[in-house]
Parts: C-alpha cells; sequence; structure tokens
C-alpha cells in the first residue's frame, strides 16, 4: 500500500506499523493537538499541509459569497484522513474567514470549494476531474504517484519528508495567486 | 598670535566633539534599525519555510544575509524553540544560544544580539536570531580621530603661519601706540606723539591718539591759565577773598582777606573759617554751609559779624558759593567777604534819626489836634456867648425906637437905625461863624449826588429870594459825585448866590454851570457876568471874614467862600477862581471821581 511508502520512519513489518499506531495515538492523547512535536502519521502532516496551502493563496474576488462567507477544504473520494482533518481544521480561521469541511462522493456534488484534496480513490477519473474544475478557482490536491498534469498540488515524499510540487500554470489557469514564499517550497 | 592659534584650534575640537558626539549616539540607534528591518524582511521570507517544515529553504533564506558582512549568525529557532536553520551553514550549532530570548537587542561585548518574532497569519511560527558585529563602528571612530588630528595640526600650522604674517603689519602698531600710552601715563608728559608706522585703521587710531594727546594738552594749558587768572584776580582784589575746603579749612586766602582780619595768610590756611565768625551769628551760617555742601543751594549770601584778630567787630556781606565736579560732589568753596561796618553804622544812624524824627511828628501832630479842638470849643462858645448881649443891644434899641419915638428926633433915630442895622449884622457874623466852625465837627454821610438837579434846585432856591433880577442860567448836564449831599448844597448855595449877587448890577444876570472831566477829578464851575476882581487878590478870597468889596457896595460876611474851601477840601478836592475887574468870575472846584457809587450810577 502507498500508505506506508510514504511515513516517516520506514515501517516496514505490521507490527511496526501498528506500534507506530499506537504510539501516535497515545501522543495524540497526551499532547492534544501538537502533532509537530509528536511523530506524526502521513495524512496527519498531509492535513496540516492542505489548511496551511490556504494560507499562501488568495482567491478570486468570486470565489467567496461575501466578506464572511467560510473557506471550504473538501475531500473528494474515499477519505484518507481519518479525523486528522476534522481535528486539524477545529475552529481555525484563514483571512479571517472560518474554515469548514466537505466531503464529495463525486464532482457534482462540488458547489462551492476552494481546496479540494482528490483521494487516490478517483485517480482513474482524475483527468476527467481536472477538466471539470478547471476554472473553477479551486485549489486542487492530490497525492503526487500520479503524474497527470492539471492539479495544483501535488504531495511528494522525499526521504522521510512529504514535500509537494506546485503547477503555476494550473494555479493561473485556475485564477489562483500562490504566494512566491510557498511557490519557492513547490 | 596666541588668540588666533588658541580660537581656530578650539572651534575646530569643538566641530570634532560634537561630530563624533552625534555619531556615537545615532550609530547603535542606526544599527538597530537596519537590523529590525533586514529581520523583518527575513522572518517574513521564512513563514512558508517553518510552516511546511522545511529547513533547506530556511536556511537558504538566512543564507541571503551574507549581504550585510557584520551579521557573524543568524538562526531560526521554531515554535517549540529548536534551532530551524542557520547562518552560516557550515558553522556548528554550539556557536548558537540553546534557545531563543526573549524578543527584543542587547549589546554585549562587540555584538549586538537581536530576536524577532516570525509571524504569519497572527500566530507565531518561530524567532529570528540575528548577531551583528559592532566592532566596524570602533573601526570608523579611529578613522574620524585620525581625520580631526590631521585636520587640527594642518589648522595650527596655517594659523600660526598666518598670524605671523599679520603680526608685522598689527601687533607693532599696537606696540609703538602702547609704549607712547605709558610714557604720557608715567611721566605725565603729553608732549610725546605715537610713531604712525602702521596702515589702514592703524593709522587712523594714531592719528586719533596723537589728536587726543594734543587735545589734553591744549586743554591743560587753558586750564593753567585759567588757574592763573584766578589766581591773579583773587589775590589782587579788593574784595576780601578766601577758598574753603569741604571740612571748612581755609586753603587759600587773599591779601584784601588778611587785612580785614587782621591775621596773615600763615596763621589762617589750615584753620577753620568760622573761628572768626561773630558767636551768635555762627549758628545760621553753618547751617547755609551745610545746605551748600548737602546740595540743597549753590550759595548764599548773609550780613553777618565777624571778629578782628584784635576783637574788635567788624559787620561784613558774606558771599559763599561752592564749586562742583561733574557727579556734583563739592570740591570747595569760595568765600567773598565786604566790610560793611560803615553802612551797617550810618544804618544804625538813618534808623535812629527816622524813628526821632517820627516821634516828634506824632507829639506835633497830637498837640496840633488839641490846639486845634480848643479853638474850635472856643469859638463855639465865644458865638454863642457873644448872641446874647447881642441880642439885648438889638431888642433894647428896638424897644427905645418903638416906645420913645416921640421922644426921639430924627437924628436919634437914625443913630439908633445904625446900631440895629450893626447889631443885626454882628448877628449874621456870629451865625456864619457858628456854621463854618460846626462845619469841622460835622460827621460826613456821604452818598451818590445828582448834581445837575442839586444846581437846578439850588438855582430856584436863590432865584426866590431876587425876583425883582433878570437871572438866566446855562446848565449843563453835570456828573454826579459821591458826597455828602448837605455840604455839596451848600457849596452850590454860596458860590450861585456870590454869582447872583456881584452881577445884580447888571441888566441880565448870565450864570453858567458847567463840568469837565480832568485827571482823575471832575472840575466843576459856575461863571458870572458880574463885577469881578483883581486876580492880585485872588489868594485873600477864601479866607474867613476876607473880603473885596465893602458891605455898602455888596452885603456879606467874608465866610462863605471860607466854608465852601472847607467842604471841598474835607472831600478831597480843590478850590479855586479867575476874575478880571468888570469882566465877570469864574469859580471853579473839583471833586475826586474814584467812588465806590459810580457803578451803581452807571446802571
Amino acid at each position: 500500500m502507498a500508505f506506508s511508502k510514504t511515513l516517516r520512519t520506514k515501517a516496514t513489518s505490521s507490527c511496526m506499523k501498528g506500534l507506530t499506531a499506537c504510539l501516535i495515538a497515545a501522543s495524540v492523547l497526551f499532547s492534544g493537538e501538537q502533532v509537530w512535536s509528536a511523530p506524526a502519521d502521513e495524512y496527519q502532516v498531509k492535513a496540516a499541509f492542505l489548511f496551511n496551502f490556504a494560507k499562501f493563496v488568495e482567491w478570486p474576488r468570486n470565489a467567496f459569497s461575501d466578506a464572511n462567507a467560510p473557506l471550504v477544504i473538501g475531500v473528494l473520494g474515499q477519505d484518507p484522513f481519518g479525523s486528522y482533518l476534522d481535528n486539524t481544521l477545529q475552529g481555525e480561521r484563514v483571512a479571517n474567514r472560518p474554515v469548514t469541511l466537505e466531503r464529495y462522493r463525486s464532482v457534482a456534488e462540488i458547489k462551492r470549494c476552494h481546496v479540494l484534496f482528490i483521494s487516490r480513490s478517483e485517480s482513474g477519473r482524475l483527468n476527467q476531474i481536472v477538466n471539470s474544475l478547471r476554472y473553477r478557482g479551486i485549489l486542487t490536491v492530490t497525492d503526487g504517484d500520479a503524474n497527470q498534469s492539471g492539479v495544483i498540488i501535488r504531495f511528494v515524499s522525499e526521504g522521510n519528508k512529504i514535500r509537494f510540487h506546485i503547477d503555476s500554470d494550473a494555479a493561473k489557469a485556475a485564477n489562483l495567486v500562490i504566494s512566491s514564499r510557498l511557490l519557492r517550497l513547490g | 598670535m596666541t588668540i588666533i592659534l588658541l580660537t581656530s584650534s578650539s572651534v575646530l575640537l569643538l566641530t570634532c566633539a560634537s561630530f563624533f558626539a552625534y555619531e556615537y549616539f545615532t550609530f547603535k540607534q542606526h544599527i538597530i534599525e537596519n537590523l529590525s528591518t533586514l529581520g523583518a524582511i527575513t522572518a517574513n521570507n521564512s513563514t512558508a519555510a517553518l510552516t511546511f517544515n522545511n529547513s533547506e529553504d530556511a536556511t537558504e533564506v538566512l543564507g541571503a544575509l551574507e549581504a550585510e558582512p557584520h551579521i557573524k549568525l543568524a538562526g531560526l529557532y521554531d515554535q517549540d524553540g529548536k534551532l530551524f536553520a542557520h547562518y552560516p551553514e557550515g558553522l556548528s550549532m554550539d556557536a548558537f544560544p540553546v534557545g531563543p530570548a526573549n524578543d527584543g537587542y542587547s549589546l554585549t561585548s562587540g555584538y549586538l544580539s537581536s530576536y524577532q518574532p516570525v509571524v504569519h497569519e497572527h500566530k507565531r511560527l518561530g524567532t529570528l536570531y540575528i548577531k551583528f558585529d559592532t566592532s566596524a563602528m570602533y573601526k570608523r571612530f579611529r578613522s574620524y580621530g585620525y581625520i580631526v588630528a590631521a585636520v587640527v595640526v594642518a589648522s595650527l600650522i596655517l594659523a600660526f603661519a598666518l598670524s605671523n604674517g599679520f603680526q608685522r603689519q598689527i601687533s607693532e602698531p599696537i606696540v609703538a601706540l602702547t609704549k607712547t600710552a605709558k610714557a604720557v601715563a608715567v611721566d605725565e608728559d603729553y608732549s610725546v606723539r605715537a610713531p604712525n608706522i602702521g596702515t589702514g585703521e592703524f593709522v587712523v587710531l594714531t592719528e586719533a591718539f596723537n589728536q587726543m594727546l594734543t587735545r589734553i594738552h591744549d586743554g591743560n594749558r587753558e586750564l593753567r591759565q585759567s588757574e592763573e587768572r584766578f589766581r591773579s584776580a583773587m589775590e589782587h582784589s579788593p574784595i576780601s577773598m578766601s577758598l574753603i575746603a569741604t571740612d571748612g579749612t581755609w586753603l587759600d586766602v587773599n591779601q584784601a582777606k588778611c587785612e580785614m582780619t587782621g591775621y596773615t595768610r600763615e596763621e589762617m590756611i589750615g584753620q577753620i573759617f568760622y573761628k572768626i565768625i561773630h558767636p551768635d551769628d555762627l549758628f545760621v551760617n553753618l547751617q547755609h554751609f551745610q545746605r551748600l555742601l548737602d546740595g540743597e543751594i549753590d550759595s548764599y549770601r548773609l550780613e553777618e559779624r565777624h571778629l578782628h584778630k584784635s576783637g574788635q567787630v567788624i559787620w561784613v556781606d558774606a558771599n559763599v558759593s561752592i564749586v562742583r565736579d561733574d557727579n556734583r560732589m563739592p570740591v570747595y568753596c569760595i568765600a567773598q567777604i565786604q566790610d560793611i561796618s560803615h553802612r551797617k553804622r550810618d544804618e544804625e544812624l538813618l534808623r535812629n534819626l527816622n524813628a526821632e524824627l517820627e516821634q516828634r511828628v506824632q507829639e506835633r501832630t497830637h498837640k496840633l489836634k488839641e490846639a486845634n479842638k480848643e479853638l474850635e470849643a472856643f469859638s463855639y462858645s465865644v458865638s454863642h456867648d457873644l448872641r446874647a448881649p447881642l441880642r439885648a443891644i438889638d431888642g433894647f434899641s428896638r424897644i427905645l425906637l418903638e416906645d420913645n419915638a416921640d421922644k426921639l428926633d430924627e437924628d436919634g433915630k437914625r443913630v439908633l437905625g445904625v446900631i440895629r442895622s450893626n447889631t443885626q449884622n454882628m448877628g449874621r457874623l456870629i451865625d456864619d461863624l457858628l456854621a463854618f466852625s460846626r462845619l469841622s465837627r460835622k460827621q460826613m454821610e456821604p452818598c451818590l449826588v445828582n448834581m445837575t438837579e442839586l444846581a437846578s434846585d439850588v438855582f430856584q432856591q436863590v432865584k426866590s429870594s431876587c425876583v425883582d433880577q433878570n437871572i438866566h442860567l446855562n446848565l449843563a448836564p453835570l456828573p454826579n459825585i459821591e458826597g455828602d449831599p448837605a455840604l455839596i448844597r451848600q457849596v452850590f448855595v454860596n458860590l450861585l448866590s456870590n454869582a447872583v449877587k456881584y452881577s445884580k448890577t447888571r441888566s441880565e444876570s448870565l450864570i453858567d454851570v458847567s463840568a469837565r472831566p480832568e485827571n482823575g477829578e471832575y472840575v466843576y464851575s459856575i461863571k458870572d457876568n458880574g463885577v469881578g476882581f483883581d486876580m492880585a487878590y485872588s489868594n485873600k478870597l477864601f479866607g474867613v471874614f476876607q473880603r473885596l468889596h465893602s458891605v455898602e457896595q455888596f452885603e456879606g460876611t467874608g465866610v462863605g467862600l471860607a466854608i465852601v474851601q472847607r467842604i471841598v477840601h474835607r472831600h478831597g478836592g480843590r478850590v479855586w477862581a479867575n476874575a478880571k475887574i468888570d469882566e465877570g468870575a469864574t469859580f471853579h472846584f473839583s471833586l475826586p471821581k474814584e467812588s465806590k457809587y459810580e457803578s451803581a450810577n452807571d446802571e
């Protein structure tokens, strides 16, 4: 499973995997949300990244219905985050907007969305999905195995670290302005 | 020259010192500002790296700080205080503080350390630490110091060279002027002159100085001459003169003074001046002298007594004046003394004579008044007592004439008639005499008299007693006068009666009454066309019982004009007459205008 490939510590056995899961659970239990201080699960880190991307991106004005409209982070397809994303976004605000989490089973369900994580479960339909969302001002994020163009940010693993690539052409097409500071990292 | 050098070097030093101070105090602030800006940029650039846990990128961001060579260290700490990235890249982690200190700046041992927060979207992501090498500042100050020293030395050399050059032009004339001034001050020799060796203003200065010396020299000569004139004038003055110091001692006296007092000059100089003043006059003199010294008066003049050396008293007229300096402080006094003993003696004599004369006049007047009173009383009683026997003579003569007419012959009757006529005549005489005598005793009761009305009234009265006479009166308006109306009426009665009486020989009596103002008086005139008189006897006209015509010719007692004169005199006026024999007479009397009733009359 790709799930185990991008762990901070390379776990090769299910025993180790179980132990790690136990440790994470304990750390979450004892230290609350301080996910940075404890060894984190891959999707725990990605959940944090997903939320942090929103801080370095500017949406066109018509992306929000009004000044107080919430910033919507969506997950399309099978949700790999578990409760991480819910925990991460709990009570957070970006540019003084509340953040809400939505889960979609299909593209058709997407009404207003600003950051969309496209799950691996949708990789077969990725081209179709990307094409339909290209000009809707949605910051699309996906796990980076697939090499398809059109997704704006792809997570990649470098050593034991989670990195990401940014397709600035796709961002431009979506009419999004990405901070140069974030671009430096892509 | 020292002054020039001192001035230029202190100006330079002051300028450099203030420059230094300014640099020192602004430098730290300047570095902090720079560091703050640089730190803020770096921190901002590090936000994404910290957010996404990308230390390589953070290291790259910090690497940009190499553009500022004085930054020795820079470190980025994450939220947990762990060193996340550092600069320079190769340096060991031990060189950095284990964790970030509080935000802010601290200056220690040649380094400035700063801790600045890294914040994004209101969330603190970490801390940026920068260590700045401040030794550069001191290096810069050292080089400033070298420059200042070089500039000061160069300026001093330049100033020295310049002042050396100027010295010949400036100092030498001043030194020459100083020498001359010293010669003048020490030797009081105002004939020396400063040599004219300078240029420009020095020529003017030296000329002005020499001109001043000339003026002082001339002034001194004039002063000496003036003093000499004064001394000569004083010495040879016939008036006794002396100079008195403010403490009252004689500074100098002249020959006349010595002669007046009997002392020699040597005996007097240095002595107090009031030792020769009579003790009774001393107090007044000292009072004046004190006022003179106090500045209340500038001179005083007294008549007082001095004592001659022999003890003899001399009356003098002393005139003392004071000489003051520019600040009005008294310097000395000048006393001029004149011997007035002779004048004093003459004055005393005259005063005694006057007093004696006055006494005598009073005594005479008193006696005269007494005599006058006695005379009046006598004449009154005589006149009064004379009337009784006269009445008896007249009465018995009448009885004899009436009762014994048949026994008397014509001659007897005639003689008795003569006796009666004479007795009656004598009676009238005595009446007049009594009237005249009463006149001097009568109290005056003055008031405003309407002269025209009075004259007209009197004329009617006189005319009525002479019905057979043809009389014509020409009465001009007469000015009113203040006087006793009864007495003034008597004047008109007497004068108009005379005018009528002495013109009764004429077919028509012409009488003119007029008046004219003259020297504060009114002169009233009564003119007739009667027989007149010889002016040779005019002095007898106004005497008592004096007559120029016989009773047979014109009846009368010779008292009328005397009464007129007495009344007019009592009013302060005069009376006189002009006439020629057979050509009429004019009688004038004057009365003074001055009267408090006059204004009331005008209204």
